[in-house]
């Protein structure tokens, strides 16, 4: 098994009407071994704005806390919020500085931009950015992932909508994974509010 | 390679030495092997059996009691991090009074499994008495050895009811054979063991053992990511044996762990980090 398979993990983030969602896995594990049924992935950077991390989880809470400090600069500069095209770049340069012992993840961000416009985009570990209209996926489900996704997406869904899909497409993926799954963490963010839920999935 | 193909034949097993010595007729001896033409004889062994040997990545798990065996096993199939299959049965009905459980190869045990049926309907004709748990093994384990170092993948218990009263023995690819009164064999049979051992008596009734092992394999299924699907548990008793019980472990969790329902609240909160 790879180094990015060593804890497991499963992120997807899709896009609504004005809307976006962003789930994941809430599995921490030493390759087979299940250690923790409560791994917080997904973080928030501002209350318009997401980055869930899959990959090695020291690197997820280190690479996350470094970007909340960049942010939190950046808002004391510019007195306000980063945007979400601008966070992107700011987490592939980082990413790019690590070139030769890169952190071993691969995020996904999620934000509304201009005009409350849903911006979803996924990164491999050295920075390489790659933007989509519909959805991105990471982690060690993903291609069960991309399939499902796939197979269940719309465009231009309400929240609730967008909910129940971004949950199934996560739950029946991680059930064919070893090393993800254990429960499903989702935030759906509106203009006006977010969303957090756990899911109850298998615990197997 | 000379193999010990009476596993293949119905008649006499064919002698691998000198076919000159009288001494050796009628007995099944250990095969002559010959070996392959290679540079690095070792290297090229270590190759084959990585080739061919998928990981036990399973929980199995057999204990005897006051009222007999209690056998139980997951029915997950995995091919490094991909789950292949939720429903693999692992649990194989070598006859109506013995069972045999699989972890390692899935072709390897189901194979050998009904091979060593044979054989023991064949010992049942040929002496018009049933065969013990012991001499079942015993052919299992002969067997097994004859083909060591080439790459099969088999670790099962043999778990049956004959005169002597429950048996219960622990036969895998090296050749190996242990009695014993619990065992537990696959990636996640450390975690059963915790919850076996620690809730082991032996004047359970069948209820509590039945509750037991849904217990055990239900834990190792929680902890262990090769293991999980659906917990099947058969018992063995002195008519021989019946299935139990075929619980869903995703249902177990929740019947064992009930969830209080959280109500979803607007979350605006500081990262606090």
């Amino acid at each position: 098994m790879s180094i990015f398979e060593y804890n497991g993990s499963a992120v997807v983030a899709m896009v609504g009407k004005n809307c976006f969602a962003i789930a994941s896995d809430r599995r921490l594990g030493v390759q087979l071994q299940t250690i923790a049924t409560d791994f917080k992935r997904i973080s928030k950077i501002h209350d318009h704005l997401f980055i869930g991390l899959s990959g090695l989880a020291t690197d997820v809470q280190t690479l996350y806390q470094r970007l909340v400090f960049r942010h939190k600069l950046y808002q004391l500069r510019e007195e306000r919020d980063m945007k979400p095209e601008t966070f992107a770049s700011l987490v592939s340069a980082i990413l790019y500085e690590k070139r030769f012992g890169p952190y071993l993840c691969q995020p996904v961000i999620a934000g509304l931009g201009d005009d409350n416009k849903p911006f979803i985009c996924t990164m491999d570990s050295i920075g390489a950015k790659e933007l989509a209209k519909d959805f991105v996926v990471s982690g060690t489900a993903s291609e069960s992932l991309y399939g499902a996704c796939e197979a269940m997406f719309k465009p231009d869904m309400e929240a609730e909508e967008l909910f129940e899909t971004i949950s199934q497409a996560l739950l029946s993926s991680v059930d064919r994974d070893c090393l993800s799954g254990w429960g499903g963490h989702v935030y759906v963010v509106t203009p006006n509010e977010i969303k957090e839920r756990i899911l109850k999935g298998r615990m197997d | 390679m000379k193999l010990d193909t009476s596993g293949f034949e119905t008649t006499m097993p064919m002698i691998g030495f000198g076919s000159n010595n009288d001494m050796l007729d009628g007995f099944c001896s250990v095969p002559s092997f010959d070996l392959p033409r290679t540079t690095d004889f070792d290297g090229f062994q270590k190759e084959a059996v990585q080739m061919v040997k998928p990981a036990k990545g399973t929980t199995t798990l057999a204990f005897i009691f006051k009222e007999g065996v209690m056998v139980a096993a997951d029915s997950r199939a995995s091919m490094g991090g991909y789950i292949s299959s939720q429903s693999v049965k692992k649990i194989i009905e070598i006859n109506p009074y013995m069972l045999g459980t699989m972890a390692g190869g899935a072709a390897d045990c189901q194979f050998w499994h009904r091979n060593l049926g044979i054989k023991c309907r064949l010992h049942e004709l040929a002496n018009k008495r049933r065969i013990s748990v012991s001499g079942a093994s015993k052919l299992l384990a002969n067997m097994l050895y004859s083909y060591r170092g080439m790459g099969l993948s088999v670790g099962t218990m043999i778990a049956g009811w004959d005169e002597t009263g429950p048996g219960l023995y622990y036969v895998d690819n090296e050749g190996g054979r242990l009695k014993g009164d619990r065992f537990s064999v696959g990636s996640g049979s450390p975690y059963a063991y915790g919850v076996l051992d620690s809730g082991y008596k032996f004047d359970m009734s069948v209820e509590e053992a039945l509750e037991l092992a849904r217990r055990s394999i239900y834990h190792a299924t929680f902890r262990d990511g090769a293991s999980g699907g659906v917990a099947s548990v058969y018992h063995v008793g002195p008519n021989g044996w019946k299935k139990l019980s075929g619980d869903d472990v995703g249902e177990l969790h929740y019947h064992y762990y009930p969830v209080a329902p959280a109500t979803a609240e607007h979350v605006m909160e500081e990262a606090a980090e």
